[in-house]
């Protein structure tokens, strides 16, 4: 999955299920969740579900900060780079 | 599928319910405003419930949390002082279990092996008066300052505080991040800045202590950091699951306890010339009974095997704990109406489970946040 394709996939759920839908079209990949307060502990726990379950991608503990999760941007660089090393995981497990 | 205790299980679980009755069994009798005593504590320390799953080699019982579930469940049947048990368990999974995960060096070696010789106390304190489950509104801030914190601001509730030797805290560092900008902190009580209230009245638990705590320009070394900066909000929900998981069985010892008071009572007592037990509106409440303590304990036993095996465990711990806190308002109920006037009185001890039983609906996340949480994991 394309990195655009990842970061339409997370913004089409945050619009969708914290934003009302977003009819003015405010979210942008630079919006900060954290500080307006879209993604507070429980909308994070969902979001975190969605990334499982739709995604493929389970984020570690480890990985849950205020840098990872900033904004849609820093969200898609994230998941993108652990999709990667799952990948990388595979591929050197079939060698 | 295997639904029965191993034999180590059953071994730990009869020893343990053994002691407490021995040891404990009188506990609580005091009546309200009389709070737990070191000597409890120390017996409590003794039979190893205030290290359970703690690491051996800091002196605790290195129990998974099934084990962990399945001791406390022991201990509340055997002893009738639930804020006894509810002191141990807050001490234990709220405050040991992210210290023991999070904490460094000799801070956590040092908490962990007092904690687990009942040396120490250790008090939660999250709640505040403007923010309870939601962890992203917290008034109380730690600022960075030469290699330390310094912490400002109140707790609004926080239980065994005013006997704590060492409390588990929580503060915003970076107040643009929300909930991913709090910092968790295990505070000792003798640094300076710390304020504990006055004990407050309370509908039960009555020998568990909880009070405010302020923070008054109380400097905290960095080296009491639990986690790094900004993963407060993922350490509390760790412990909260620990908590939601196995402090909830000592309810299930509970149900357990009142449910064979309840059958005695049905027999021995006789009215109309026949034993209470014959007349189906008892029997049949007492079944009902049976039913909702066995398909909890179910429930709970789940939601820890799931904890031990490290998948996810959300949902099954929310399920758990919403059954067994209403299953233990329920039956607390229904205890005192078989009990008639009898159940009514302090003397008894009837009426006392269901003042202990009220406060589960709310604490570990209430149980309407519990019920979100299942229904958002079912996709709504």
């Amino acid at each position: 999955m394309s990195d655009d394709v990842t970061s339409e996939r997370i913004s089409g759920y945050i619009r969708e299920r914290f934003l009302n839908g977003d009819k003015k079209g405010e979210l942008e990949e630079t919006t900060p969740l954290l500080e307006w307060g879209v993604l507070n502990s429980m909308n994070t726990a969902l979001l975190l579900m969605f990334i499982r379950d739709e995604l493929g991608v389970v984020i570690p503990p480890t990985k849950i900060n205020a840098g990872n999760f900033q904004d849609v941007k820093s969200i898609t660089a994230m998941v993108t780079d652990l999709a990667r090393q799952d990948q990388a995981t595979i591929a050197a497990g079939t060698e | 599928m295997e639904f029965g205790f191993t034999a180590a299980q059953q071994q730990r679980y009869d020893a343990i319910l053994c002691a407490s009755r021995e040891k404990l069994g009188r506990a609580g009798t005091e009546g309200a405003g009389s709070y737990f005593t070191r000597q409890q504590w120390k017996a409590a320390a003794e039979i190893g419930l205030t290290g359970l799953c703690l690491p051996e080699e800091h002196g605790g019982g290195g129990l998974s949390a099934l084990d962990t579930a399945l001791s406390l469940e022991a201990f509340q049947r055997g002893c009738r002082d639930a804020g006894l048990v509810f002191s141990v368990s807050a001490h234990l999974l709220a405050c040991g279990v992210p210290i023991r995960d999070f904490a460094a060096g000799e801070v956590r070696q040092d908490f962990l092996r007092g904690m687990a010789d009942g040396s120490l106390v250790a008090a939660n304190a999250m709640t505040e008066d403007d923010a309870g489950s939601d962890v992203g509104n917290l008034a109380v801030t730690a600022r960075s300052e030469d290699g330390a914190y310094v912490l400002d601001g109140e707790k609004s509730f926080s239980s065994n505080a005013p006997a704590a030797d060492v409390i588990v805290t929580y503060a915003v560092t970076n107040p643009r991040a929300g909930f991913l900008g709090v910092t968790a902190f295990a505070v000792p009580r003798d640094l300076s800045g710390i304020q504990v209230g006055e004990p407050f009245r309370k509908m039960g638990l009555d020998s568990c202590p909880a009070a405010r705590v302020t923070f008054r320009d109380c400097r905290v070394p960095a080296r009491y950091c639990l986690g790094e900066e900004g993963q407060g909000g993922a350490v509390f929900q760790h412990s909260m699951g620990w908590e939601r998981a196995c402090l909830f069985a000592g309810y299930v010892g509970l149900m357990e306890h009142q449910l064979e008071r309840c059958i005695e009572h049905a027999k021995q007592r006789k009215q109309f010339g026949s034993p209470l037990g014959s007349f189906q509106a008892i029997s049949h409440r007492i079944a009902v009974m049976k039913q909702r303590l066995e398909s909890a304990r179910l429930l709970l036993y789940r939601g820890c095997w799931l904890m031990d095996q490290g998948r996810d465990y959300t949902e099954a711990v929310a399920l758990a704990k919403v059954a067994v806190s209403e299953a233990a308002i329920a039956n607390s109920t229904d205890a005192v109406q078989i009990f008639g006037g009898a159940g009514y009185l302090a003397q008894t001890g009837v009426e006392q489970h269901l003042r202990d039983s009220v406060p589960s609906a709310i604490f570990s996340g209430t149980n309407e946040i519990q019920r979100e949480l299942i229904a958002r994991e079912a996709g709504l």
